[in-house]
């Protein structure tokens, strides 16, 4: 048999049963709870010449008749690739001890030094649980555990959220508590003092360290670090197509925040490298966060807009704007473009490079992740709902960082190499909901 | 408060209802039978005496709606015209607009929907044996069917001798919405969860926009009972096979009888669930996707209407 | 006179902002404001993973939610 057109026996019904009942109906709002819903991904994020990450993710959520949720999640990822080791470009080919200390590697002139020792995986297990109570109260707790070779996080987590006239409203508080410990490779580097360079033996490829080497560098031992995290929070349904959050975010760490990897070389006045250190971060950080974000539901799509402003007293200060257009192709298709801003200033103890003339700081890092940076995102995704509702989507992005000068000169030799390369990436995801 | 702590279950027994009514988490169950189906209540509300009297209204409505067109009912509005022998019978205005509902249907189908197919049931016996019947019996019954060959005007029915009538497609449903409709227009502003056999209709949201959740039975996983369904209003119906079939030669004979050729659908799935506005739209989506046999989820997607298809 | 409009003004412009009876919507106005698409937390899973580049190449973390760590990449 055939039935009539799209749609049109529904709406005939929907008329008939009006008829035979007599009353206006109510628009149904139902959903079906599986036992379990599921959110996996695989993500590819690759730098060009530079690191590249792969990362899965596992998302289990079951709904119980109480309302209250479930949530377990699984984040696998693998690192591997170079990374900026903060050293500045010379315009002669530099040697660098790797962090285990029993080998080197050599960067040619000109080029920024990359550390290619990079290769980790990261195993990340979290889990929550939302428990609704006295009709208008939400509370969650949840806690999470990430290790990976060097690296081992522990935390838990609080949050507490009340609705307010006929939930349109609602305020939210939540508390989190983070313990981190780090056991670097090699054991944990003194700050701010050298790092012991071995010499390149071309022609047998090795790499030879002077005697004083076995005396050992002031490389031991691990370090940790707390961060405890509060959050206030306001969301707001505007009318009938918008809603509206705003957060504020105080976030205070402290203990071993330096990147024991990462070194900042000391120059003479004509630029050249008379020492590599390794870099130094203050103890203590107070971080604050204002948050606002708003979605609009268009008839056929969503405008989601957000803008984090963001101050602490490394006197980074940063504005992120990100926004995501989500166009329905119809019932069962949607794009989705993505756009992100990002613009930070660079923190008090930031150095490209030191100068051998002035007196060794306390604290100093050439890591250009701590200095004056803009960064863009563009990206697509499309997404598709198949006929057993299962839905899946595919992403991809480009993500570019392009590090500035914060006033520093560049003395002598300095002034002819890119001291602030830009970073470009790809991101590639794949998402599978069932 | 004046609930009753704990789960004692105050029980009504009169000649005309017999109900009772549980108290639970912030809402009452009220529970009864009719229509062969166990049929519960819910109703948000702490006061045990508004739970008692909403849910006395549905007992009664239901056993009147089923009183009125049981076909195994003998003085029921159907066995009289079913008994009629092709003479003319008067109906009233329900009567009209559940038969004028049922032509829609039959409309909207191309004829897939017939109330008057029931007796093709006769030579099909759904038992998961495999007795497959003789074509000629089928053939023989649907000379007894035919909706087009009925005669209804708003004050009567001809049905022609031979024929009859069953409105066990949309009777529960229509049962459903017509107890909700009431106690909607009655008690204003207290959510009711209508469920009949899971036939649902939810009147209104509840206070603190609360969802209601509600069991329903999952032809998969008929040892772990249950699937659970968010609502928070409008309506939800369920058709299935679940367990009603014969298998001869490795082949699955489903107990959705096609009224054109009264064979049974060719792979129907195990179970189609539709949400829509009312209860009586969502029950007549559900069985004509069934109807569609392999085709069911590409009907439903069309329609635009929240579904969930198992097979 | 004029002074004292304006401050009639503005004090009409604040009860109508501040008062939450022109802001929300009733019950059954939320037929969009329930799509999935529309929830804050909607494609949780992009997020954490956007988070997680960010937190690793960027240095602030948070706002959304709680910054957190979590990680030796940064």
């Amino acid at each position: 048999m055939q039935l009539k057109n799209k749609g049109t026996v529904a709406t005939a019904l929907a008329g008939a049963a009006c008829a035979l009942l007599g009353t206006p109906a109510v628009q149904a709002e139902e959903e079906m709870l599986k036992d379990w819903k599921f959110d996996t991904a695989i993500l590819y994020y690759g730098e060009t010449d530079r690191v590249s990450l792969a990362e899965g993710v596992i998302s289990a959520t079951k709904t119980n008749d109480d309302d209250s949720l479930f949530n377990v999640k699984l984040v696998i990822d693998t690192l591997t690739g170079a990374s900026a080791n903060g050293a500045v470009a010379q315009p002669y080919a530099q040697t660098f001890s790797r962090p285990s200390g029993k080998d080197g590697y050599v960067v040619k002139p000109g080029e920024t030094p990359l550390d290619d020792t990079f290769r980790d995986t990261r195993v990340q297990l979290s889990g929550s649980w939302m428990q609704p109570f006295a009709d208008t109260w939400r509370g969650t707790g949840a806690v999470n555990f990430s290790r990976e070779y060097d690296y081992m996080s522990l935390g838990v987590s609080g949050l507490l959220e009340k609705d307010l006239f006929m939930r349109n409203t609602t305020l939210s508080a939540g508390l989190s508590f983070q313990f981190d410990s780090i056991d670097p490779v090699g054991g944990k580097p003194m700050t701010m003092t050298s790092m012991l360079t071995p010499t390149y033996n071309e022609a047998d490829d090795l790499f030879d360290w002077d005697d004083d080497y076995e005396e050992g560098e002031n490389k031991d031992g691990s370090d940790s670090k707390t961060t405890t995290d509060l959050i206030l929070g306001v969301t707001q349904v505007i009318n009938r197509r918008m809603l509206m959050q705003f957060n504020y975010g105080l976030s205070v760490v402290d203990g071993y925040m330096t990147d024991p990897y990462k070194l900042v070389s000391v120059v003479d006045s004509s630029g050249i490298t008379q020492d590599v250190i390794y870099e130094g971060r203050p103890d203590s950080r107070t971080k604050h966060s204002f948050f606002w974000q708003t979605k609009y539901a268009l008839d056929n799509g969503v405008v989601d807009v957000s803008y984090r402003y963001a101050t602490d007293d490394w006197e980074i200060d940063s504005h992120t704007i990100d926004s995501r257009f989500r166009f329905n192709l119809g019932d069962n298709n949607y794009i989705q473009p993505h756009l992100r801003y990002y613009q930070q200033s660079a923190a008090d103890f930031y150095r490209p490079f030191l100068n051998q003339s002035d007196a060794t700081p306390m604290y100093a890092s050439a890591d250009y992740r701590v200095g004056e940076m803009t960064a863009y995102t563009v990206g697509l995704k499309y997404g598709h709902k198949m006929e057993n509702g299962h839905e899946w989507a595919v992403r991809a992005e480009y993500y570019q960082q392009d590090p500035k000068n914060a006033g520093f000169d560049e003395p002598g030799a300095l002034a002819d190499l890119d001291l602030y390369p830009s970073v470009k990436a790809v991101i590639l995801q794949f998402n599978y909901h069932f | 408060m004046t609930v009753n702590q704990g789960n004692t279950a105050a029980t009504e027994a009169s000649s005309a209802a017999a109900f009772s009514i549980h108290p639970k988490d912030g809402f009452f169950l009220g529970a009864f039978e009719a229509m062969a189906s166990p049929c519960e209540i819910l109703i948000d509300t702490s006061d045990p005496l508004l739970a008692r009297h909403i849910t006395e209204l549905a007992c009664r409505e239901a056993q009147r709606i089923e009183a009125k067109y049981s076909r195994y009912r003998q003085d029921s509005v159907i066995s009289v015209i079913n008994q009629s022998a092709g003479s003319q019978v008067a109906i009233d205005d329900e009567t009209y607009r559940l038969l004028s509902f049922a032509d829609t249907c039959y409309q909207l189908s191309d004829g897939m929907f017939d109330i008057t197919s029931g007796v093709l049931g006769r030579a099909w016996k759904f038992d998961g044996s495999d007795n497959v019947p003789q074509a000629q019996a089928i053939k023989a019954l649907l000379s007894h069917t035919g909706w087009q060959r009925v005669a209804v005007t708003a004050q009567s029915i001809t049905l022609p001798a031979g024929m009859q009538l069953d409105l066990g497609g949309i009777g529960k449903e229509y049962a459903v919405d017509r107890v909700a409709g009431m106690l909607a227009a009655q008690i204003e502003g207290v959510s009711v969860v209508v469920n009949f056999g899971g036939d649902i209709q939810v009147t209104c949201r509840r206070q603190h926009d609360k969802p209601w959740f509600i069991g329903i039975e999952n032809p998969l996983k008929t040892e772990q009972g249950e699937t659970l369904v968010k609502i928070f209003q409008g309506g939800l119906a369920t058709s299935g096979d679940a367990r009603r079939f014969l298998l001869k030669e490795g082949k699955r004979y489903s107990h959705i009888l096609n009224p054109k050729t009264g064979y049974p659908v060719e792979n129907p799935p195990r179970s189609v669930t539709v949400a829509a506005d009312t209860c009586t739209q969502a029950g007549l989506l559900s069985t004509l996707a069934m109807l569609q046999g392999k085709d069911a989820e590409a009907f439903l997607a069309g329609q635009g209407v929240t579904h969930w298809v198992y097979r | 006179m004029k002074r004292k409009l304006v401050g009639i003004l503005v004090l009409m412009g604040v009860t109508q902002l501040s008062g939450c009876a022109s802001l929300g919507v009733q019950p059954w106005e939320r037929d969009l404001l329930a799509k999935d698409e529309m929830a804050l937390g909607a494609e949780g899973v992009d997020l954490g993973l956007d988070d997680h580049i960010y937190f690793s190449k960027e240095a602030t973390s948070g706002g959304r939610s709680f910054a957190g760590g979590g990680c030796g990449c940064n």
